[in-house]
């Protein structure tokens, strides 16, 4: 809205999913992999063990190019990638934080010293000495994660600070101290899993059992605790955002599966690392690595898909416009933009008045500046493939728009502009996508279910589709007829009577056997 | 001429502390980013062409591997220093820099890859040293062309934050992010105004090592100190030019504040030359003297407080460039007291952490000695 937009054909989301994901794999192990150092040199040390400390040697310079050259600069990687994707919520967060930041950025220039001294100081340093450059680089990487810690969880729960908009109100937030522990115990578990790949490539076998030992003593733990952590973050997130990750929103759901999944082969593989520990092969060591990537990255998808219709919880949504009004926000929130039309809003588009000739050229300037923050054209969530899978004609896609505030649990932000405009937008996406031929023969419940209902409505015995419609298939039928007056809310689609028919039939057919699952029982509760 | 509409409003957060200490903050640590910067860039540059001369100059090879070792911690430097000034510039300038950024964004965007692959190649040669120098000098080249690439999209980029009358035609014309600012006049010597300033003060990182080396190998320290001191001589020559061009490259209303209308900026124009030629003098001086005490301080002393001026008079330059559209005294101010004096607190702990860790380093107990 305030800003212009890249029109990135294959999907901004997943540039900025490419490059946070990558980084948070790096940066947390930077964490972890601090403490790992310096305690593995005391032992070392205790031990005698010089061959270890050859190895810890190596590790440290493994440590140093993974986290110093390609953690370091993906970082700022981010901080770039969002100011091009998502430029009013990394304003916002700049400026609502900026002392924060500037903390961190103490820190993080702390800890780049640190490590580098640490790396050069092996030969040079006494030992107590090189050990307290190891400590340091801990304790200021850590403090740099107990800063970015409140940021990011600002914005999934930002809690009081709605109303208050005080600092550290919205720093120690509901999910900080969740989060916090829940992210240290990611950096430990990573500690040792990276500790595998330079311990792999060890010819003694022996000091390659040790190391893997070893580092299975930070990885194990850290895994199974991670579990309980996170039920105690789940626990802090509302009940109503978490429930997109409890099956109203497929990606979610799934991605909350992955993570929980590749949580648990990531544990199985590190304790098969320890069966053999002395032939542990690098091939082996990078796939426990991949694996792990997975499992985080899926954990990191499901925090950002939760978070969903909002960047900044109730107060930013994901397209840029504000939830509430206030001042100097430039007129970018939802009640202004209603009320006085997005193309009369926003600043970077090149037509401000709808006229009969314009909709699609239109349609496709509101386009970009309501949706393509998460949405393509053509590719990553593309509007192409969605209508073609769901073959809607016009009049639907019009209806459908009106309502996508309601689909996947409420996992968009409302349509922010005039009925004109809306129905522009659907002209332009219209065009996106062949209109699909007439439906031939028989028409199928199921299809119609999946295809018209299933943005909003799941397949779950407390959901009203199945315990308001009338059980008797005529009146069923008849009051699919208009769908507002069923349920005001709802987008005014017009179904063939073959459709209607053939809905109703389903929906009584799939009624008696729908589970009552424990995300309906939850939905339920969350209303 | 732009519609007036179209530039983005600033943040509706207030701005959390005085405009001025936001503004300071800016100007000092961008001042050390540079600094940073020109030490890395002139640094590997110099190290470069003492490879390439490594016929005629009998320690050409000794000073790229030498010269090279430093580049990696100067990046990291660089880098380092360059997050604050990134960060301050986008709570008072935000609204042009997201701008100019998107409609650039490929190139903004590539920055990150490019720098990763420059970074990775410094240490590259850093770690084959003198035992395996085959492919040094290419990796170098390459990591070198990066870092001037990267250069020149930061060039283009902050040129066209603060020319927002480009922007409306470039973005309607496709907003796909492949483009650069070609169009600006003042694009290519204000990007070599600083290139050029990299190379002289990568010889002054030259002359420090000259320094360092003074008493435990005098003919190398010699050789390096000859070759770094003129590299800062003939490229601090080459600015009067290139800065010249730079000057008259400027729309003549921003360009007369340097030249009368604003008796500041032109004092400090006036310092920055005098001060540039007096260091040419003083580094002649101290060449022909083989005082390389004169030069690694004097001359580096000196140079700094020329840069300082410089950053200052790029920040002059820079809300000339946005007056008719930037107005910081429209800025809401609430100070966010506890957090700024946290900030304050942990950044002088920080000072004094880091001077404790370089002098423990330099200082401490060595390994073999502790007995």
């Amino acid at each position: 809205m305030n800003f212009p937009v890249w029109d990135l054909a294959f999907g901004a989301g997943l540039l900025m999913a490419l490059v946070a994901g990558l980084h948070v794999f790096v940066s947390h192990f930077a964490v972890g992999g601090g403490l790992f150092l310096v305690v593995t040199e005391i032992r070392a040390r205790r031990k005698k063990d010089t061959e270890l400390l050859e190895w810890l040697k190596k590790h440290s310079k493994f440590f140093v190019l993974v986290t110093v050259v390609f953690g370091a600069v993906t970082g700022v990687g981010i901080w770039f990638t969002i100011g091009l994707i998502s430029p009013t919520a990394t304003s916002n967060l700049i400026h609502i934080y900026v002392w924060a930041w500037a903390i961190e950025w103490v820190f993080f220039f702390l800890e780049i010293t640190a490590a580098l001294l640490y790396l050069y100081g092996w030969e040079k340093l006494e030992p107590r000495l090189h050990e307290w450059y190891g400590w340091v680089y801990f304790v200021a990487a850590f403090a740099s994660l107990v800063v970015i810690n409140g940021i990011i969880a600002f914005m999934l729960t930002p809690g009081a600070w709605i109303e208050n908009h005080r600092f550290w109100t919205g720093f120690f937030n509901p999910t900080y101290w969740p989060s916090l522990v829940f992210r240290f115990c990611i950096c430990l578990a990573l500690a040792g899993i990276y500790a595998l790949i330079t311990a792999s490539v060890q010819r003694n076998a022996a000091l390659k059992a040790r190391i893997v030992r070893w580092g299975a003593l930070w990885t194990v733990p850290s895994l199974v605790l991670l579990p309980l952590l996170g039920r105690w973050y789940i626990h802090k997130i509302p009940h109503d955002l978490w429930m997109s990750a409890r099956g109203a929103v497929p990606v979610a759901t799934d991605s909350a599966w992955a993570a929980c999944v590749l949580l648990g082969v990531t544990l199985l593989l590190a304790l098969v690392a320890l069966i053999r520990p002395g032939r542990l092969h690098l091939a082996f060591s990078l796939a426990v690595a991949l694996v792990a990537l997975g499992a985080m990255d899926s954990f990191e998808y499901v925090r950002e898909s939760v978070r969903k219709p909002y960047v900044i919880v109730k107060y930013l949504y994901a397209n840029s416009v504000y939830a509430a009004a206030m001042p100097g926000d430039g007129g970018f929130d939802m009640d202004n933009i209603n009320q006085a039309g997005v193309l009369k809003t926003a600043r970077w588009v090149n037509i401000r008045t709808l006229t009969k000739d314009n909709q699609v050229a239109a349609g496709r300037e509101i386009f970009r500046v309501e949706c393509e923050s998460c949405h393509t054209a053509n590719g990553y969530r593309g509007m192409r493939q969605e209508i073609m899978k769901r073959r809607w004609d016009h009049a639907t896609t019009r209806a459908m728009l009106g309502g996508i505030y309601l689909m996947h649990n409420g996992a968009m932000p409302a349509f922010a502009g005039s009925d004109d405009e809306l129905s522009a937008l659907a002209a332009y996406v219209d065009t996106l996508a062949p209109s699909p031929p007439p439906t031939m023969g028989k028409v199928d419940g199921k299809t119609v279910y999946e295809n018209d209902c299933s943005m909003c409505h799941r397949m779950t015995a407390s959901d009203q589709m199945f315990t308001e419609l009338p059980k008797d298939p005529q009146a069923a039928a008849d009051a699919l007829k208009d769908l507002t007056t069923l349920f005001p809310v709802m987008p005014d689609l017009k179904l063939s009577d073959q459709e209607r028919e053939a809905l109703a039939q389903w929906v009584n057919r799939v009624r008696a056997a729908l589970p009552a699952g424990p995300a309906a029982a939850e939905q339920k509760g969350g209303e | 001429m732009i519609d007036p509409g179209m530039i983005p409003t600033p943040d509706p957060n207030p701005l959390p502390a005085p405009y001025w200490v936001l503004k300071l903050l800016l100007v000092v640590t961008f001042f050390l980013h540079i600094l940073a910067m020109n030490f890395m860039l002139g640094g590997a540059a110099l190290a470069l062409a003492a490879r390439w001369r490594r016929k005629t100059n009998a320690f050409g090879n000794r000073i790229f591997v030498d010269v090279a070792k430093k580049v990696p911690v100067l990046m990291a430097a660089t880098i380092t220093l360059g997050i604050a000034p990134l960060l301050f510039l986008q709570v008072i300038y935000g609204q042009y820099f997201y701008t100019s950024s998107i409609l650039l964004a490929w190139p903004w965007f590539l920055v990150i890859v490019l720098l990763i692959a420059a970074y990775y190649g410094f240490y590259f040669v850093a770690n084959r040293g003198e035992k395996r120098p085959r492919g040094t000098g290419t990796v170098m080249l390459s990591s070198v062309a990066l870092v001037l690439l990267i250069g020149f999209i930061y060039t283009n980029n902050i040129t066209l934050s603060q020319t927002p009358e480009r922007w409306a035609a470039m973005y309607f014309s496709g907003a796909s992010g492949w483009r650069l600012n070609l169009g600006e006049p003042t694009l290519a010597p204000r990007y070599l105004h600083f290139m050029t300033a990299a190379i002289a003060v990568g010889g002054l990182l030259l002359t420090m090592i000259a320094w360092a080396n003074w008493k435990r190998d005098a003919e190398y320290a010699k050789a390096i100190f000859q070759f770094g001191g003129k590299a800062f001589m003939y490229a601090t020559m080459a600015q009067f030019v290139v800065g010249m061009w730079f000057l008259v490259s400027l729309p003549r209303d921003l360009r007369m504040l340097f030249m009368g209308d604003n008796p500041a900026a032109t004092g400090m124009m006036m310092f920055g030359i005098a001060g540039a030629a007096v260091s040419i003098f003083l580094m002649s001086g101290a060449l022909r003297k083989e005082s390389v005490k004169t030069a690694a301080l004097g001359v580096t002393g000196l140079t700094a407080l020329v840069i300082l001026t410089m950053s200052e008079m790029r920040d002059i330059l820079r809300d000339a460039y946005l007056k008719p559209y930037f107005h910081p005294h429209e800025f809401a101010v609430k100070t966010q007291w506890s957090p700024l004096l946290l900030f304050l607190g942990l950044f002088v702990a920080g000072i004094a952490l880091w001077a404790a860790m370089m002098l423990r380093y330099g200082f401490g107990k060595k390994a073999g000695t502790a007995k």
